[in-house]
């Protein structure tokens, strides 16, 4: 095995598979860096090239480019409130927040050194779990994967806000996104719910334009009240010297960025939940990571743990999704749905070859990832001064740019002017929410779970009726979801509440 | 605070409506198409009133209420952050306007030149390159590129028919 795990690096390292594996790493680079322009689009449109190329090249082609996506699509987080992927707008909450008090190189250096810690435990748990992953996933049928979903969102929800009253909010929002999930076509008997007879609505409502619609027109109408550049009045300076002191950051946080790492992991190795939920869990958990309520109102203020987890959770999950699909052939994404089409172009069979005739090409997946991390945070850390420098431009030109990267981006996931509508009306209800008080992380969360939710919950009653719910792992995890929901409380109680003055 | 209260209060009677809309939909629905919506919107029905009661009845003490999200900023006087909100969504529903009227190929350049000539009140150099730049790259990367079929405005339908 060891044999095998030299050799997957050495298979990496060849000019070829390298050179083919930083065309990869550039085009995910860039791919990140555009709001929109998703990883899975990306995968789907380069399939075809790989043709040509050996099972090693086009695994380092096709996951150099998919497993920067992330990394990357934390920086436009970061910068402009805009969120780069689906799977990195939770950055947005405190990175952002960074950036707008002119340390947007700290947040950048957190985000990207996060990212590849993350990606490194992704990658080792990879290389570890495939011969021990099979009872783990086999344990998690549909009733576990609903009460999973149950627990997401009870702990984002609860952990939303501060207080009795924020709790309250935290799951309206919650419940509001799952009513949005509810939107289109049901799954099982194919009857139309709230679609008001458009065809648009059949096939629900698309998370792009959704996620850019509901981060991106807040942070831009408060960027125009504002009148001046992201980073406010703050001196130009050198924006980027506190990137430094966001790397030491990471590993200031050690734990919570293993934690988170994990975390992203062990969902994305769960089928069907993706990276959308994995950056939520995470950042619930780093604001669970607070002491007290003082340090909790933080979060969504700057807090640099805001950024470390989701980053570290979004990349993480990548490595975690490739363990069933690449032991069971069940892919854990979309994106590693796609990837198993490349499988199957490349004529392999995922399954238990993958750890015996092809085990140093499973090996070479799991170098691929290292290196072409490496490689884009190095680049980034590089570019960083420049970049950081973005939040200093003055807000009258940022404006209709990021205005016209949000509303292309939004209408790239269906080439539709419906998505162009949906983003607007999500941006005013992001736009009401944040002036209401309402924490947007549940209704995202909500929205993403809403059908994996419902498919898990009517796939347990038809299957098992009610008896689902005294299923061992069930029962464990609603106990969690109890604890989950009073925890918070019980500490409020115990630390005498809020504090301040009247708002 | 008094608006901010009735804003909070009408915020939640437009959801507590959507709730109460989704369950009576839900009613000319089959029992499984029916019962996630109805397990959903129910309880949502019932946070959303209480929340209501809340905001009507119950002032907010200190931090309590508040979310784990980000903070409109508060440094600039009321009057004109409203006029300068109703500015920028102003432009925004314009910008669609104009997507939808002459396709994104020509609102793109033409949104860019007036919102830095009009609102930002910018030089001509500075506009004009920046008009430019973002032709070329709405057109260079996602026309050329990744031929993104961009829908043709409605004008170009009339002017053709």
């Amino acid at each position: 095995m060891l044999d095998a795990f030299f050799q997957g690096f050495v298979l990496v390292l060849h000019w070829q598979t390298f050179l083919i594996m930083l065309l990869g790493v550039f085009l995910g680079f860039w791919v990140g860096l555009l709001p929109g322009l998703g990883g899975s689009t990306t995968l789907a449109l380069m399939l075809p090239f790989i043709y040509k190329m050996t099972p090693v090249e086009a695994f380092a082609f096709l996951l150099g480019m998919h497993s920067v996506v992330s990394t990357t699509g934390d920086i436009t987080s970061v910068l402009f409130g805009v969120p780069g992927e689906g799977t990195s707008a939770a950055t947005i909450l405190d990175g952002h927040a960074m950036a707008k008090k002119g340390e947007a190189g700290r947040a950048l250096g957190a985000a990207l050194m996060s990212s590849l810690v993350g990606a490194l435990v992704g990658a080792f748990a990879l290389a570890l779990a495939i011969p021990v992953v099979r009872p783990l996933v086999l344990t998690f049928g549909a009733p576990e994967l609903f009460m999973l979903a149950v627990v997401g969102i009870a702990f984002i929800s609860s952990l939303s806000g501060q207080g009795g009253r924020a709790m309250l909010r935290g799951f309206l929002a919650g419940l509001l996104g799952l009513l949005f999930a509810m939107v289109g076509q049901d799954p099982q008997a194919g009857v139309q719910r709230f679609t008001f007879s458009q065809l648009y609505l059949w096939g629900g409502l698309d998370l792009v334009p959704v996620l850019v619609g509901l981060f991106a027109i807040p942070e831009l109408v408060d960027l125009a009240v504002r009148g001046t550049s992201i980073a406010g009045e703050l001196p130009a300076g050198n924006l980027g010297r506190g990137a430094w002191e966001g790397v030491k950051d990471t590993f200031r946080h050690f734990w919570l960025t293993i934690r988170c790492s994990l975390v992203g992991t062990f969902i994305g190795i769960l089928p069907g939940l993706g990276g959308g939920v994995a950056q939520w869990i995470a950042y619930g958990h780093s604001v669970q990571a607070a002491r007290d309520s003082t340090e909790r109102e933080g979060f969504g203020k700057g807090d640099v743990r805001g950024v470390l987890g989701p980053g570290a959770a979004n990349n993480s999950k990548e490595g975690g999704a490739l363990i069933p699909t690449i032991a069971f052939g069940v892919p854990g994404s979309s994106a590693m749905a796609i990837l198993l089409g490349a499988f199957y172009l490349q004529g392999i069979m995922p399954g238990p070859e993958m750890l015996d005739k092809y085990l140093t090409l499973t090996f070479s997946m799991v170098w691929t990832m290292v290196i072409a991390n490496v490689i884009t945070v190095a680049a980034s850390l590089f570019l960083l001064n420049q970049l950081a420098k973005l939040t200093t431009v003055r807000g009258s030109l940022l404006i209709p740019l990021v205005l016209f990267l949000a509303f292309i981006g939004a209408y790239t996931s269906n080439n539709s002017l419906g998505d162009l509508i949906v983003f607007l009306c999500f941006g005013l209800l992001g736009y009401l929410m944040i002036r209401c008080g309402w924490p947007r992380s549940p209704l995202v969360l909500g929205f993403v779970l809403g059908k994996i939710a419902e498919n898990n919950f009517y796939i347990s009653t038809t299957r098992y009726g009610s008896a689902w719910l005294l299923r061992p792992v069930v029962m464990i995890l609603v106990l969690v979801t109890a604890v989950v929901v009073v925890y918070p409380l019980l500490r409020l109680r115990r630390e005498g509440g809020p504090s301040g003055d009247v708002t | 605070m008094k608006s901010t209260f009735s804003l909070r209060f009408f915020f939640s009677l437009a959801v507590a409506i959507m709730a109460g809309y989704a369950l009576y939909a839900s009613l000319h629905w089959p029992f499984k198409t029916a019962l996630f919506p109805r397990v959903i919107a129910f309880p949502l029905l019932v946070l959303c009133v209480i929340e209501m009661v809340l905001s009507l009845v119950v002032a907010e003490k200190g931090r309590e209420g508040h979310a784990v999200d980000f903070e409109m900023t508060t440094d600039v006087e009321p009057q004109i952050a409203r006029k300068r909100t109703v500015a920028i969504f102003s432009w925004t529903i314009g910008f669609l306007a104009l997507i939808v009227g002459v396709g994104f190929p020509i609102a793109v350049p033409l949104f860019v030149f007036l919102y830095l000539k009009v609102a930002g009140k910018e030089r001509w150099g500075l506009t004009l390159l920046l008009t430019a730049f973002s032709w070329l790259f709405m057109e260079g990367l996602f026309d050329w590129l990744l031929h993104i079929p961009f829908a043709a405005g409605w004008l170009s339908f009339l002017w053709s028919s």
